[in-house]
């Protein structure tokens, strides 16, 4: 019988499943019915943990209309976890929440409590551009402090502040810095004034909420009887009082808390992250905690390269038994030289050893834009397609964009296999728009987008045109009345503006523009930071020069801390190969500054070279 | 979970309706005045099974009032859900609709609204969109979950119970069968099945129904020749073992007659029933978490004295149940419409929802007695009352409240004399056996049901001592007006109650009819029933001299005859006579109530 056969098909996670039964700590994992912190080594497999035990509690733990909300750190994270869960049956869904802390918080905290919870806000709310901000911070400074004072010297200070210290009614709001709280308050004056919150403001303004409220906590327990949260190193002091608001407030009923992370790639520190606040949780009693150790990604070598560069012993072991390779390379005509190495050697000869299946499984890291530019120009000059994330990086990768990627890909495949689902292409767009206020109007709205994309052409055309034509015919009109898109037409504004004559993305074919979704021909130009959570067969650590990591700002032990992780995480991103390039010196506005290799470098070097005696 | 609020504008019958609400809803009224429609208007929010082509509504669906319509005019229908923190699944579905909190109250809006790209004024209905959001937020979409967890389901006024429940696709006993068929084991259905084919084919095989069986074939064989032959056999149904269970039918009478032999009221009864039934297995087996069952016109081929006792156990709590658990109230919301004063009559007073059309304009208004503020010492007095006297206060357009039967006889009489026929006004006159007029004053006012009508008291004089009825006036006073304050003094007192619709009769009322003009009336008819030989000779003398009455004298001698009796044949005796005379307290009532009509 047909259908009687299909009943019985085991479900897609419960598969996945059965691969995690062979792992002692991965199977506790998924086995655990209570809170449950897993410490998560790098490539121990913990996004497969993760998504195989949401897709368990989803079917087998939480009764409909209840639900679950997953919380990570970027729209990144989210974007790959939704990824791998639709593999496993699991759609995001009005139960199903799978996103950013941001999102997670205006979402459902912000937009229905708001007004009832007393908040000063207007509705519909509005979340201000980057220029608003900027606009309303520089009129804040001159309010607290000073018309002469210069904003810039202070944005950095005050955002780490308003992170950090969250209770504004406490003693130390202003005992820190008097003036960076002034700051903030008149910053925050101006935005209300306009009728507008900031990104940050929705977890302050959500935590806030959910703090004060005991029927808010009883309201998001109702709805979310378990909480997920990857990546919970990085997010912060906020998302930390959230999960335990909901999970372990005393007197309270508890929603169950699942969560991955790992305390040794916490990079985020000016966010607010602290590596210890994860810690802290595995710590309590009412918490199951395990350690996962195997890791599933990269050679044993490399594993043991990376302990020592994080300078502790974590017992990781390799899950297979082949021989890594780490190698060093002094180029001694700085960073162009390094980068055309890079580009004329080393990666061609990742390719040809097979080391690295295609060019997309070849990763070039760095500290900062500053390198992006060098590596950037290099690659281009050897004719090598690439992808770059970095804040110099022709667009940034946002929502918008990344869904403009995947109508650019639908326009070049339309409908040929590996083409995207236009249905999500869809949905996506009509998330974009919160006030379709009938199902009407949305019917309308999907039918524009669909006309627009069968008359967009394919993508043997320019991408100046095709987007121009695509923000012109509906794109734009249907962003503008979205309150909350603001940012992301100054985005598509960028992208317009990067296509023109001149810029980055001149000449660019749809195809092109398509193809920096990820495709298997592009090369992978990105900060350390970008890399997160990925992973390469080949991962080239460029410009690692004393002075870039650790920056000339970090000199106290303390502070180079993180640059240190930052370190651990370029190298673990490795499956076969790890190459680190440097010169011993760096350029400064100033001349060149000879600070010699980073000491990460020298340290690795030379235990590497003991031990391989 | 209940509803708490209905609010309603433009639509059809309603202009503008805004009523609370207790647990369940009976909407009363009479014939056309929009119970239907009220019931639709839930359906529009709440109803999973309607199409959205019926959410598309026409212009006809506008209220009269609202024509020609404005680019501002459109048709909102509101339902405020409070009482679901209690149930995190209820509670999931609705927080985030929520309009106030502690308690939390969740706002669930239909809206058919002119589009918003229009460029001119709304003439055609393809002009206009509709949207079902939540809170206060137009933008924000009712999930499709709202309604496939809270569903609406309406029992039709012309439903046909006994081919309903003949019909397996339409049958009540559908689900519940189903649901037996799935809890039973495999192995033991499938030895049912077989136990039944070997019956049915012991049966098919005795000698008797094969000869039929030849009988039959040679019959035909004979009319259609052999060629034509079917062979027809005799047999049962075909015995696959869910088949089987689908095939059990319900019987009554201890399983000697079929549902089809039962009275139309029966069967009606017996579908509620199952429907009610199959409801609470569907949220037991979590299908969903609430039901709302609309059932119109539940009296339908019911006897009166039958209506009386299925609707006055129906919408209360059980509890003559032993155990908690089992007292456990099935969650759902039961929305009766009836124009039946038996069922209302016997209803929770806090369910009952009364809808009254109003003049200039056309349209209808609902009240309720949630804002009365009522004891449950007056809730369960009221009930009772509402409930011997067969709901009258529910169905009366105007109300004379009085003290006890004699002005229960005398005042329709009187009102007649004045040239106002009481029935055919629609206004009763309602004894409150006794002084204490407080609950009915509350149920009558603008808090509660908002029923025109005055209050008659007697002023019951006390020698050297305020008269009682001052203190009586003053506590109706304050409840209708809380911020009212009248301590000393009772002219003014008395004066300023009348617009309030209190009248205070000088000294009783027998007295009074006497003072005003009745007097022979009064005392002829003492002497026709009194057996008093002292009572008749000093009837006679004040009728001779008015100037000699003496009342506590007059009002002993009443009494020894009976309040009751006296004044029915004095009403007999006034209403053959075409005097006017009337006690002033009582044609001011009177006037008072028939002006607010």
């Amino acid at each position: 019988m047909l259908w009687g056969s299909y009943d019985m098909a085991v479900p897609p996670y419960q598969l996945a499943a059965q691969q995690l039964a062979s792992n002692e700590e991965q199977w506790a994992a998924y086995e655990s019915i209570g809170n449950f912190v897993a410490l998560a080594g790098p490539g121990s497999g913990k996004t497969k943990v993760l998504t195989t035990k949401l897709a368990r509690i989803v079917n087998e733990d939480v009764e409909e209309p209840r639900g679950v909300a997953c919380v990570t750190y970027s729209n990144e994270c989210a974007r790959e976890l939704k990824r791998r869960l639709a593999a496993l049956g699991v759609q995001p869904s009005r139960r199903v929440f799978v996103g950013t802390v941001h999102s997670f918080c205006f979402q459902h905290i912000v937009r229905p409590f708001a007004g009832l919870g007393g908040l000063d806000v207007n509705s519909p709310i509005r979340v201000a551009t980057d220029h608003e901000q900027d606009t309303c911070f520089g009129k804040g400074v001159a309010n607290a402090i000073s018309i002469d004072e210069n904003p810039y010297n202070w944005r950095f200070t005050c955002s780490n502040y308003r992170r950090l210290h969250l209770d504004r009614e406490a003693e130390d709001w202003y005992g820190s810095d008097k003036r960076a709280a002034r700051i903030i308050e008149e910053y925050e004056k101006q935005l209300r004034t306009l009728g507008l919150i900031d990104y940050d403001d929705m977890v302050l303004l959500g935590l806030r909420l959910i703090e004060k409220h005991e029927w808010v906590r009883r309201a998001l327990r109702a709805k979310f009887p378990v909480l997920v949260v990857d990546e919970y190193q990085d997010l912060g002091v906020p998302l930390h009082r959230l999960v335990i608001s909901l999970c372990f407030r005393d007197g309270e009923a508890h929603s169950r808390l699942f969560a991955v992370g790992d305390p040794d790639q916490s990079i985020y520190g000016f966010t607010g992250a602290r590596p210890g606040l994860l810690k802290e949780l595995s710590a309590r009693a009412d918490v199951e905690s395990v350690t996962l150790r195997l890791n599933y990604r990269s050679r044993q070598d490399i594993i043991s390269a990376s302990e020592i560069a994080l300078g502790e012993s974590r017992g990781y072991e390799s899950a297979n038994d082949d021989v890594g390779v780490i190698d060093f390379h002094h180029r001694k005509g700085g960073l162009a030289d390094q980068a055309q190495f890079i580009a004329d050697t080393l990666v061609p000869a990742a390719l040809e050893s097979g080391a690295a299946s295609s060019l997309g499984e070849i990763a070039v890291l760095y500290r900062t834009k500053n390198e992006g530019d060098v590596i950037a120009e290099a690659t281009a000059s050897a004719r090598l397609e690439f992808v770059r994330i970095d804040n110099n990086a022709a667009y940034p990768k946002t929502p918008l964009t990344r869904w403009l990627e995947e109508c650019a890909t639908w326009c070049s495949l339309r409908g040929q296999s590996g083409s995207p689902s236009l249905r999500a292409i869809i949905s996506d767009y009509l998330g974009f728009n919160h006030t379709l206020a009938s199902e009407r109007r949305r019917l309308d709205a999907m039918h524009e987008l669909v006309a627009c994309l069968r008359n967009l052409g394919n993508g043997d055309i320019q991408f100046h045109s095709w987007l121009a034509a695509f923000s012109d015919s509906c794109l734009r009109s249907h962003l503008s009345v979205d309150p909350t898109m603001q940012q992301e037409i100054k985005t598509l504004d960028t992208l317009l503006a990067a296509c023109e004559s001149d810029g980055k993305l001149e000449d660019w074919t749809v195809a092109r523009f398509g193809g920096q979704g990820g495709t298997p021909d592009h090369l992978n130009l990105m900060t350390l930071h970008s890399s997160k959570g990925l992973e390469f067969d080949v991962v080239i650590l460029f410009g690692m020069d004393q002075g870039i990591i650790p920056s000339y700002r970090e000199t106290s032990s303390e502070s180079k801390r993180e640059p240190r992780r930052l370190f651990y995480v370029g190298l673990t991103r490795a499956r076969h190969e790890v190459h680190m390039t440097f010169s011993g010196w760096r350029d400064t506005p100033w001349g060149k500054k000879r600070d010699g290799v980073s000491e990460f470098v020298i340290e690795l070097r030379k235990k590497f070279a003991e031990e391989s005696q | 979970m209940r509803i708490s609020r209905l609010q309603i504008e433009n639509f059809r019958n309603f202009k503008e309706l805004d009523v609370e609400v207790g647990s369940h809803l009976v909407i009363v009224g009479e014939n056309r005045v929009g119970k239907s429609n009220l019931l639709h208007a839930l359906r529009l929010v709440l109803d999973p099974s309607l199409p959205d082509s019926a959410r598309r509504l026409r212009l006809e669906d506008f209220w009269d009032g609202a024509k020609p319509l404005q680019p501002d005019t459109q048709i909102t229908i509101s339902v405020d859900l409070t009482d679901f923190e209690d149930n995190e699944k209820q509670f999931a579905v609705l927080s985030d609709y929520s309009v106030a909190h502690s308690p939390m109250i969740a706002r669930l809006t239909y809206a058919f609204f002119p589009r918003p790209d229009l460029d001119e004024e709304p003439t055609k209905e393809s002009d206009y969109d509709f949207s079902v959001y939540g809170g206060d937020d137009p933008t924000r979409l009712l999930s499709p979950d709202v309604r496939r967890r809270l569903p609406m389901d309406v029992l039709p006024a012309l439903r046909d119970a006994e081919s309903d429940l003949a019909n397996w696709r339409r049958s009540p006993m559908r689900p519940l069968l189903d649901s037996l068929s799935g809890e039973m084991d495999e192995d033991a259905k499938e030895e049912l099945a077989q136990a039944m084919t070997e019956a049915a084919n012991a049966i098919a095989n005795t000698s008797e129904v094969k000869g039929l069986s030849d009988e039959i074939k040679e019959a035909l064989k004979t009319l259609a020749g052999k060629s034509h032959s079917d062979s027809p056999s005799l047999a049962f149904a075909p015995t696959d073992a869910d088949r089987l269970i689908r095939t059990l039918r319900l019987f009554i009478d201890d399983g000697v007659r079929g549902i089809s032999e039962a009275s139309l009221g029966s069967s009606n009864l017996i579908y509620l029933a199952l429907k009610l039934l199959s409801l609470e297995l569907e949220i037991s087996e979590k299908v969903r978490d609430h039901g709302f069952v609309a059932i119109e016109e539940p009296e339908a081929h019911l006897h009166p004295h039958v209506q009386r006792r299925v609707f006055r156990s129906f919408l209360r709590p059980r509890n003559h149940l032993p155990t908690q658990e089992e007292r456990h109230e099935p969650d759902r919301t039961i929305l009766l419409t009836t124009h039946s004063p038996h069922v209302a009559s016997v209803s929770p007073l806090t369910s009952i929802v009364l809808l009254r059309s109003q003049d200039a304009p056309s349209h209808s208004t609902a009240r309720s007695v949630i804002g009365a503020g009522f004891t449950v010492t007056e809730t369960d007095d009221l009930e009772r009352y509402l409930d011997v006297t067969r709901g009258e206060l529910l169905f009366a357009k105007g109300v004379v409240l009085v003290e006890g039967e004699a002005e229960e006889y005398l005042v329709p009489v009187l009102a007649q004399r004045l040239g106002y026929d009481l029935d055919e006004l629609g206004v009763s006159v309602c004894s409150v056996a006794g002084t204490n007029f407080i609950p009915y004053v509350k149920l009558l006012s603008d808090k509660a049901l908002g029923i025109p009508f005055a209050v008659i008291t007697d002023e019951d004089p006390r020698p050297e001592k305020e008269c009682l009825a001052a203190k009586r006036v003053r506590s109706i006073v304050t409840t209708l007006f809380p911020e009212y304050d009248y301590s000393e003094g009772t002219s003014d007192l008395f004066a300023e109650a009348e617009e309030d619709g209190v009248f205070v009769t000088d000294h009783t009322l027998e007295v009074a009819l006497f003072r005003c003009g009745r007097h022979k009336s009064v005392t002829s008819t003492i002497e026709q029933l009194s057996s008093n030989s002292k009572a008749t000779e000093r009837a006679k003398m004040w009728r001779d001299d008015t100037s000699s009455l003496e009342e506590s004298r007059l009002l002993s001698d009443i009494e020894e005859i009976g309040k009751g009796r006296f004044s029915q044949r004095l009403s007999c005796r006034i209403q053959c006579m075409t005097s006017t005379a009337c006690p002033s307290s009582i044609r001011k009532a009177i006037e008072h109530v028939v002006g607010q009509l």
